[in-house]
């Protein structure tokens, strides 16, 4: 085709003015509906971003009288007590990473297995009940996976911490103090209510939205290069491992960063397992742990005035890491449609 | 169950009330028009004021009552999101627990006591996997289990208070509130007065002072819980042994656990019951003072040093924070409404109120509330029903509280001793723990003669020299021909976890079997299956 050339030829008009090498813009009169809908969807658009920057300004307003009032020392204190000036996200900014790694340590295999299994794996009947029985996980609220972790998982999961805590304490992660494993009346109190078991909570909650991802990504995997692979006598795992991986990278690390984000927000689900400690936490399987988000829900209430603009700072830095942590992943995930990242 | 003759004469007449379907009366004076209306605040109260809210639900008053804490409470009422709030403990001007002062505007509200209580300690405790109900403490005992200085439930002075029980070397997990809690606040004023010096070398390096602290600061070793109903939810889990939490009495009895026993100034350990809450806060003294500010707020300091014997040292009372201006979304339709509840639960209400584990309040203090009632905007003016028809329980001729004449005097074996009760509490009444010979010994030689005599234990006669206690799977007494033994020279008995059957690891164990199974036949079984169907 030559659509390029289809410009009037000025030689018709029986002049010599040089051809104009440009191509003519086409201005295409566009119908009354195609205006409106992109005049919408530009103003939606712009409606988002300026409602994203609305809340972040916000945030950032109603902080600045905290931040000013102990400015640095926001970063490095790990007590809470806004009225007489001594507090900071020291404890609970280690609090929220802490959880989220739990969480995303566990969820990320779950989520890249059960993905793998769904689109490559398992029959077609199936295929369709476990991809509705992951999106039920992931309509779940909240508040249902904090219960089932106060009253369910937490009393469960003590065997598995006191474990790791005896044969995997001398990784100081691990390490459980109080907690001596040949004292046969120790408490088990000290396993509960920790990081672990918060984190353990969301990765069941962030879960779906990864696997939904992946799967996704894992589906996009071109059936030439599939059918390559097991042409070249690839196994099935021959071809997951040189074809379907590569190609779902960006989406395996963009649904691992959207579930990151999830995780450094949840709120509820942490509030109900976890015992609030303002002290640095680092040991995960030790009792009492903090996070910004359940740091707000439980302040909220009882806060005035300078309280609350504290508060207003814990929320802006989360509201920070959160859009870093999500931006990442939007880049990744887009960058990943085009198969630029496949090595194929 | 023995029941009491008022709350027999109770049940009489609530079921006579319910075979003649009469409606409560006091909810006829008013005309019928409510509007919803909202409060939040306390937890310790939250159990009273939810079931008041359903029992005037049938009369269309609709209350909507949000449990967050006193704190929260008086902070919503301040920004007025709330029609009302429940507190324990006043507005804090000048608080000294690192929250921000709370400036209510002067004239804009009036204090109007609830109902009465014991601030209860739930503990989960076991012998020899059998779980303690019978467990008493003196009051320094508690105040160092939740400051940090005692750790463990074998500790010397929790062995003196509990001479019929081998004290497990267990550690003590003390549950305490993440929230702004009255419960706290009122924690922390007993113990400034009982004990100021544990209390200031605690708070001394916390940032804390002397003062209602409604945020107990948090310490090594304690799990921070929110509400009443989160410290319960958390000491009644099974892995949370050796827990101890302060919370309402009701908490307890709901959650089908024991309280503690706390010694009071007469030297007797005493549960937290509605009728010995009712004699210990004969003692509390009531602001008279009419400035609104004040007026009806509660000075507890004599009824920690109270004398009677029936008397539980931790009773205070609860308080709704009342509007008295028409501001923001209360209006005098709202007014009419909560004057309305009001009167029910001042009257009618305190009825439930013992079988929940609250004291009703005395005809003084309903007195006092009525006329707080009238300032609410909206309140019908004079129209208050006369006292003589208010149902309250606690009501006499001459004004004193009827429970505190009905309160039973404690058992001889519940006096500071070597004797100990082996009768269970709060939620666990109906569950004894045995207890060793000897405070056995005494508990008989002290129901005998009816008055508590300390040495009588000691005389007792001659124990048998070696018997089996088929109720702690052990021999008991040493056999040295003196009744007082010490308890603690037989082998403390322990619940291994391998002992109770299947446990965590047992589950673990079957898992790692299962998979590793289905690693061996899995694929196969697949791989069939997939051929068949193709």
């Amino acid at each position: 085709m030559h659509a390029t050339n289809i410009a009037p030829e000025p030689a018709a008009q029986g002049t010599d003015a040089p051809v104009d090498p440009r191509p003519r813009v086409i201005r295409a009169s566009s119908a009354l509906a195609d205006r409106i809908f992109r005049g919408g969807s530009r103003l939606t658009g712009l409606l988002v971003f300026s409602i994203m920057g609305a809340i972040g300004l916000f945030l950032a307003l109603r902080a600045t009288e905290a931040l000013r009032a102990v400015g640095l020392d926001f970063l490095t204190t790990a007590e809470w007590q806004p009225d007489v000036h001594r507090f900071g996200i020291a404890a609970v900014l280690t609090g929220t990473v802490l959880i989220a790694l739990v969480a995303v340590s566990v969820s990320v295999p779950l989520a890249t297995g059960t993905a793998l299994f769904i689109s490559e794996i398992a029959p077609t009947w199936l295929r369709q009940w476990l991809v509705s029985l992951v999106d039920l996980m992931a309509a779940v609220p909240s508040v249902v996976y904090g219960l089932w972790g106060l009253v369910f998982l937490e009393g469960s999961v003590i065997g598995l911490a006191r474990w790791l805590a005896t044969w995997f304490g001398w990784i100081p992660i691990f390490r459980v103090e109080g907690a001596d494993p040949t004292d046969p009346l120790a408490s088990a109190s000290v396993f509960t209510a920790s990081a672990f078991v918060a984190g353990l909570t969301v990765a069941l909650m962030v879960a779906p939205i990864q696997c939904s991802v992946m799967r996704e990504a894992f589906s996009q995997a071109p059936a030439g290069e599939r059918e390559g692979a097991y042409a070249l006598g690839a196994t099935r795992w021959g071809m997951i491992s040189s074809v379907v991986l590569p190609f779902g990278r960006g989406g395996m690390i963009g649904g691992t960063m959207l579930g990151l984000g999830r995780a450094l927000g949840e709120t509820i689900a942490v509030y109900m397992v976890i015992s609030q400690v303002f002290e640095i936490q680092w040991h995960i399987l030790r009792v009492g742990t903090n996070s910004v988000s359940s740091l707000i829900a439980l302040r909220y209430g009882d806060a005035s005035g300078f309280g609350l603009s504290a508060l207003m700072a814990a929320g802006l830095a989360l509201f920070v890491i959160t859009l870093v942590v999500n931006f990442t992943a939007s880049t990744i995930a887009n960058r990943s449609r085009s198969g630029a990242q496949s090595e194929v | 169950m023995k029941l009491s003759p008022w709350r027999r004469a109770l049940l009489a007449m609530s079921s006579l009330l319910i075979a003649l379907g009469l409606p409560a009366p006091a909810m006829a004076v008013y005309a019928p028009n409510y509007v919803p209306i909202n409060g939040a605040g306390s937890t310790w109260a939250a159990n009273a004021i939810n079931q008041w809210i359903s029992a005037v639900h049938q009369n269309s008053i609709r209350v909507d009552y949000s449990a967050g804490g006193s704190s929260d409470g008086r902070q919503r009422f301040l920004q007025k999101t709330v029609d009302f709030a429940a507190s324990d403990i006043p507005f804090q001007q000048r608080p000294t627990d690192g929250s921000s002062p709370e400036n209510p505007a002067p004239g804009s509200y009036a204090y109007m006591p609830i109902v009465a209580g014991g601030t209860s300690f739930m503990y989960n405790l076991k012998i020899a996997g059998r779980q303690v109900t019978n467990l008493r403490l003196s009051g320094e005992v508690l105040a160092k289990i939740f400051t940090g200085g005692i750790t463990r439930w074998d500790d010397a002075a929790i062995k003196a208070d509990n001479p019929g029980l081998t004290m497990p070397a267990v550690k003590v997990v003390p549950v305490i509130r993440s929230d702004g809690s009255g419960s706290s606040a009122q924690f922390s004023l007993w113990m400034q007065a009982a004990y100021p010096q544990i209390w200031s070398s605690f708070c001394s390096s916390r940032g804390c002072g002397n003062g209602a602290a409604s945020f107990w600061p948090s310490f090594s070793g304690a799990i921070s819980k929110s509400g009443d109903l989160g410290v319960a939810s958390h000491v009644a889990q099974t892995y949370s042994e050796g827990a101890i939490g302060y919370v309402q009495y009701s908490y307890a009895k709901n959650a089908s656990f024991p309280v503690v026993k706390m010694l009071n100034a007469a030297g007797y350990y005493v549960e937290p019951t509605p009728l010995n809450v009712a004699v210990a806060l004969q003692k509390a003294e009531i602001e008279s003072n009419p400035d609104p500010a004040v007026y009806l707020t509660q000075n507890l300091r004599n009824v920690y040093t109270y004398t009677d014997p029936r008397v539980y040292p931790m009773s205070s009372y609860s308080y709704f924070i009342l509007p008295t201006v028409v501001s923001g979304n209360f209006s005098e339709a709202k007014g009419a409404t909560l004057a309305a509840f009001s009167t029910y639960f001042e009257c009618e209400g305190q009825q439930q109120a013992p079988d929940l584990g609250y004291s009703p309040l005395p005809r003084n203090l309903v007195e006092a509330s009525f006329k707080q009632i009238e300032k609410i905007p909206g309140a019908p003016k004079g129209g208050r029903p006369p006292l003589e028809s208010c149902n309250n329980p606690t009501f006499t001729a001459d004004g004193h509280n009827r429970l505190a004449d009905i309160a039973p005097q404690p058992q001889a074996c519940d006096k500071k001793g070597p004797a100990q009760c082996t009768k269970g509490t709060g939620g666990k009444q109906n569950q004894d723990t045995p207890v060793n010979q000897a405070a056995a010994a005494a508990n008989n030689s002290g129901a005998g003669t009816g008055t508590a005599n300390p040495s009588g234990g000691a005389s007792a006669g001659p124990a048998p020299s070696l018997s089996y206690d088929p109720l702690t799977d052990q021999y008991v007494g040493a056999g040295n021909g003196r009744g007082g033994g010490d308890p603690n020279v037989a082998a403390v008995p322990i619940a291994m976890p391998s002992g109770t059957g299947w446990s965590g690891s047992q589950t673990l164990m079957l898992i790692a079997g299962l998979i590793t199974l289905a690693l061996v036949l899995g694929p196969g079984i697949v791989s069939w299956m997939l051929r068949r169907r193709q």
